[in-house]
């Protein structure tokens, strides 16, 4: 694929160009708390590459925590039903997306997408999206997608990746649709001394998260080997258990849970009419698991909590693909009001190990 | 960007979180990172505020009736209505039932309205009105109507006491902030009948006998005086009526404390021991239905004065607020007796100051609680407003219906609304600039992120449209004006203006000239009086169970209940987890230990009968852990029990004290 370079001060074009026939979204901050958003950019000029990793992952774009996915009128004289899906087909663009993040929604393509059955709804958000991505060439606090192989740089899934090499940043192509676009720029060409020195970013970045990433330590791999072949001890579970409070804050910011649940409101104004809605489900609710007539296969809290991890080490994406769940963001880690983030989890699972 | 920050408005932590506009519709909400409070967590709750701010079950226009069923009308014809039934009666017939869920500046008017337009003051707070009880000791005591700590220092607090509240389930995010105390060495000791997820989360639990928290306080407090483990030059220099306190020491022996609350002397002396050597200590607990009565929260009080632990760094007494506003709802003087600010109404330098500021007299007939008067059937009362009801009515249900005149204000559709003649619709809490004061008197501003739907008034307007049209009119070009004229006559929010609060995380009052930044909490060095003890009975009645009724029943709050669910029900995933409970165990359920269900020979979900000496409920068994033998735990949602069953129980329930009923469980 062909790589180019843009000047810094140019960087902001890219957001331009692609705000022509697409909606752009990217990383801002929020000037009253500081806190960054990925989110739609009304104003590109807003979208910040230096700006901390988000504190929502991108999953919203395509996966809304509450969208209305259809709407139906039942005519209950006549006995007919009028539908109309609801998908939002727009052209979406994410600048400045995190390596982490782009694994994530690759996660979540996975799910949607890569099975027997396509949803549609999702096909249609993801549709003609356009990615460009940025290298972390530094990792923040929370961080540990070194152990969860989805960072600090992305290696597929883009079709722009850009790396901050100082004075300038190396654009490299992932697809022919990036090639097309970063081609119609008019940049200079880069070479193999630009990959060289990104080479040498990536690598500095991953040796800074011995010193920055301090809050989550989370050894991933040998724990996964343990979470797949079931040898947690229950007490472990309990003990991890206890301190849930049940929010379904871990599922909802994570960039590759992909649990819904499906809700059809009606319209006082309107009888017979409904708009289908579909909101962003956790496993950490009991009402997650219940089955019709009442029987819950994972009733007490410490059930529903190890679903979580066997799905994020074990089952959903590990045993089908071949990576974690987890990405390591470490975005679960700082909304769990029981401190039991993933790195946490990890951490109580290894400690069992080494007793 | 479209991410607009603001306050949840379910439970009084006031958590911070943005709030996702979509077509001028509520789509999401997102955890606020850096609020001092919620530090980007949200509850189960919080996380679902936007399907109910979504909901289509609102009241989207005014409706009035005469004999049958409801009309739509014009705001201003059922204005109208209202007005013209209001003043058909005496000031003393009149009542207003107000909502701790309302903003201050619509608690403000609306007790304004109430006072200065109708003449009453017959005015109180429709739920949880117990959390009266904590202010009246914590302002008895320090002049600090409200949490003497802050959530901000729980980090800091070396001994924390939860005391008879199931606090990860009522105010998560404070459950949370103990927690997160306790895993970084806090010594986290729980004093509950039952084994909450704090409890389990604890260093130390004291699963005392239902009914007897006051006894196990009064225990640890008599362990700290006699092994001498307080400070008496502090008790000298900066408290006053010990001696009332320290006559309670002497009521019971060791042996009968132990065996009533059902404690370990070891445990009763560890704990006690660990509080006072403590550097920093803190309480928690709650008033009210699922909480504490006022004696009890007394001993709380007197323990922790004795203690040393009141006016430091780290330090509290901290009752803590179920509902968003319920602060906020006495602070702006809902109360038959009270103005704003804990203010007396009896006191005539601070009536004349009123009357100044709005240009008329007040009523001089004393109020009477809203309540009192639906249960006394002898009572004036004859019409009624209340606003964005959330509990009671079932209780009150049969005295309603007997009023002559209900009116029924809210932005939600309510079962209360079925017992009005007139419906006036209001705008949601996100149409308006609004401030609301959490557990901690933390006074926050929520801004307007939508438009009101077409012709909807948010409460200010209305309560000003209501006055115009009374004749009295009041000239607010803005809310922000409502809360210019709040500060003027409320010594605890003179310095609070919109503008000040704006694009910040709020203020915590006192906010005044010698405080701008806001009160983090009580501090003994600027208190400038001695802290007086509070005059406590030594009076024992905790209920013990007998042959005949063995069990003893407690009454409380479960997860994702929430005040009748009113709101609750109006989302999507809080609604199915609801439904799942309630699918379970259809007509609610008793909690009893395996043991207890074993002796009854009933299974988890089977039906049972609870027997009281005044009633009787049939409802399903639910099997736990998580209560002792011989103790059984129903929570409130269970509409046959708070409409039927514990009508007969108004003397307990008045008691407080967990509001245990002996009873006993039999197969159905």
């Amino acid at each position: 694929m062909t790589m180019f370079l843009i000047k810094k001060s140019d960087v902001g074009k890219i957001a331009e160009e692609l705000a022509r026939d697409h909606q752009v979204y990217g990383p801002m901050i929020e000037k009253g708390s500081g806190q960054t958003f990925f989110d739609r950019a009304d104003d590109v000029s807003e979208i910040s590459l230096s700006a901390p990793i988000p504190s929502n992952p991108p999953k919203s774009v395509v996966f809304p925590q509450m969208e209305r996915v259809l709407a139906y009128e039942y005519d209950r004289p006549k006995n007919s039903v009028k539908i109309e899906p609801d998908y939002k087909v727009e052209p979406k663009a994410l600048v400045g997306l995190r390596p982490c993040d782009l694994a994530g929604m690759l996660c979540l393509d996975r799910f949607f997408m890569g099975q027997e059955f396509v949803d549609e709804v999702y096909l249609a958000h993801r549709k003609k999206m356009f990615i460009v991505t940025n290298t972390c060439v530094a990792p923040f606090k929370q961080c540990f997608c070194v152990c969860t192989d989805s960072g600090p740089a992305a290696s597929e899934g883009y079709d722009l990746n850009l790396t901050d090499l100082g004075d300038e940043f190396l654009v490299e192509t992932g697809s022919e649709k990036g090639a097309v676009f970063a081609a119609g720029l008019g940049l200079a060409a880069a070479d193999d001394s630009h990959l060289a020195r990104k080479k040498k970013i990536v690598d500095k970045s991953i040796s800074l998260f011995e010193d920055i990433a301090v809050d989550s330590k989370a050894w991933i791999s040998r724990v996964m080997n343990r979470v797949t072949t079931g040898f947690v001890k229950e007490e472990v579970w309990e003990y991890i258990g206890d301190q849930c409070f049940e929010c379904g804050a871990c599922s909802f910011v994570c960039p590759s849970c992909s649990c819904f649940n499906i809700a059809d409101v009606t319209n006082p104004e309107c009888e017979g009419c409904a708009d289908r809605l579909r909101s962003w489900d956790s496993c950490s609710y009991e009402g997650y698991s219940r089955m019709a007539g009442g029987h819950n296969p994972r009733k007490p809290v410490e059930d529903r909590r190890n679903k979580r991890f066997f799905c994020k080490l074990s089952y959903s994406q590990m045993k089908k693909y071949l990576r974690p769940g987890c990405v390591g963001c470490g975005r679960c880690a700082w909304v769990c009001p029981g401190d039991i983030g993933l790195p946490n989890v990890v951490t109580y699972v290894r400690r069992e190990i080494t007793r | 960007m479209n991410q607009k920050p603001g306050v949840c408005t379910f439970c009084g932590t006031g958590c911070g979180h943005f709030i996702g506009v979509e077509n001028n519709r509520i789509a999401r909400v997102y955890p606020s990172q850096n609020h001092p409070v919620s530090k980007g967590r949200l509850c189960v709750r919080g996380w679902n505020i936007h399907e109910l701010l979504d909901t289509p079950d609102r009241i989207k226009k005014p409706l009035i009736r005469s004999d049958g069923p409801f009309v739509e009308a014009s705001c201003d014809e059922a204005v109208g209505r209202l007005i013209d039934s209001l003043k058909k009666y005496p000031p003393e017939s009149i009542g207003f039932l107000a909502s701790p869920r309302s903003s201050n500046e619509e608690q403000y008017l609306l007790m304004k309205l109430a006072r200065s337009v109708f003449g009453t003051n017959n005015i109180c707070l429709d739920s949880e009105s117990g959390h009266r009880a904590s202010l009246n000791v914590l302002h008895a005591g320090t002049g600090m109507a409200g949490m003497l700590g802050s959530i901000e220092e729980i980090c800091g607090a070396e001994f924390i006491l939860v005391a008879g509240i199931d606090i990860t389930r009522q105010n998560p995010i404070i459950g949370s902030e103990i927690h997160m105390a306790a895993r970084a060495g806090a010594m986290v000791v729980t004093m509950d009948s039952r084994r909450t997820q704090i409890a389990r989360l604890s260093k130390k639990f004291l699963q005392v006998r239902p009914g007897a928290n006051k006894l196990a306080v009064l225990a640890l407090a008599k362990t700290i005086y006699e092994e001498n483990l307080h400070d008496p030059s502090f008790l000298e220099a900066h408290t006053e009526g010990f001696e009332g306190f320290r006559r309670a020491f002497g009521k019971l022996s060791e042996n009968e404390l132990y065996e009533k609350t059902g404690l370990k002397a070891d445990e009763i002396k560890t704990v006690a021991r660990h509080l006072a050597r403590a550097k920093s200590a803190m309480v928690f607990f709650s008033s009210g239905i699922s909480g504490l009565d006022e004696d009890t929260i007394g001993y709380i009080y007197n323990l922790f004065l004795l203690a040393g632990k009141i006016g430091k760094e780290g330090c509290g007494v901290n009752p803590i607020a179920g509902l968003n506003n319920l602060q906020g709802g006495y602070d702006m003087g809902l109360a038959p007796d009270l103005l704003t600010g804990f203010q007396p109404l009896a006191d005539a330098a601070t009536a004349k100051k009123f009357e100044k500021e709005w240009g008329t007299a007040l009523p001089s007939s004393p109020g009477k609680p809203i309540y009192r008067s639906l249960a006394d059937q002898a009572s004036e009362l004859k019409a009624l407003v209340v606003v964005d009801h959330d509990e009671g009515i079932v209780r009150y249900a049969d005295a309603i219906k007997k009023l002559d005149f209900v009116a029924y204000i809210g932005a939600f559709k309510n079962p209360f609304a079925e017992y009005a003649h007139v419906v006036l619709p209001i705008a949601t809490y996100v149409q308006e600039d609004a401030t609301f004061t959490n557990a901690e008197r933390r006074i926050q501003l929520s801004t307007k992120k939508i438009e009101p739907e077409d012709g909807l008034l948010p409460g200010w307007k209305l309560y000003s449209m209501i006055a115009a049209k009374a004749g009295r009119a009041w000239k607010y070009a803005k809310v922000s004006e409502v809360m210019d004229e709040i500060a003027r006559l409320t010594p605890a929010y003179a310095g609070v203006t919109h503008a000040k609060l704006a694009g910040g995380f709020g203020l915590q009052w006192p906010v005044d000239d010698k405080n701008p930044g806001g009160t983090r909490r009580f501090d003994l060095a600027k208190a400038g009086r001695k802290l007086a003890f509070y005059g406590v009975s030594d009076v024992f009645e905790a209920p013990s169970a007998d042959d005949r009724f063995p069990f003893l029943l407690m009454v409380g709050k479960a997860q994702h209940f929430w005040h009748q669910n009113n709101l609750m029900k109006k989302t999507h995933i809080p609604m199915r987890e609801y439904n799942a409970t309630l699918m379970d165990y259809p007509e609610g359920y008793v909690e009893i230990c395996p043991q207890s269900a074993k002796e009854i020979g009933v299974r988890d979900r089977w039906p049972v009968r609870v027997v009281s000496p005044h009633g009787e409920m049939r409802v399903s068994a639910r099997v736990s852990d998580d209560v002792s033998p011989n103790t059984a735990y129903a929570p409130y949602f269970v509409q046959e029990m708070i409409s039927r069953f514990l009508l007969g129980h108004t003397e307990v329930l008045r008691q407080g004290e967990d509001a245990t009923i002996p009873v006993r469980i039999e197969k159905v």
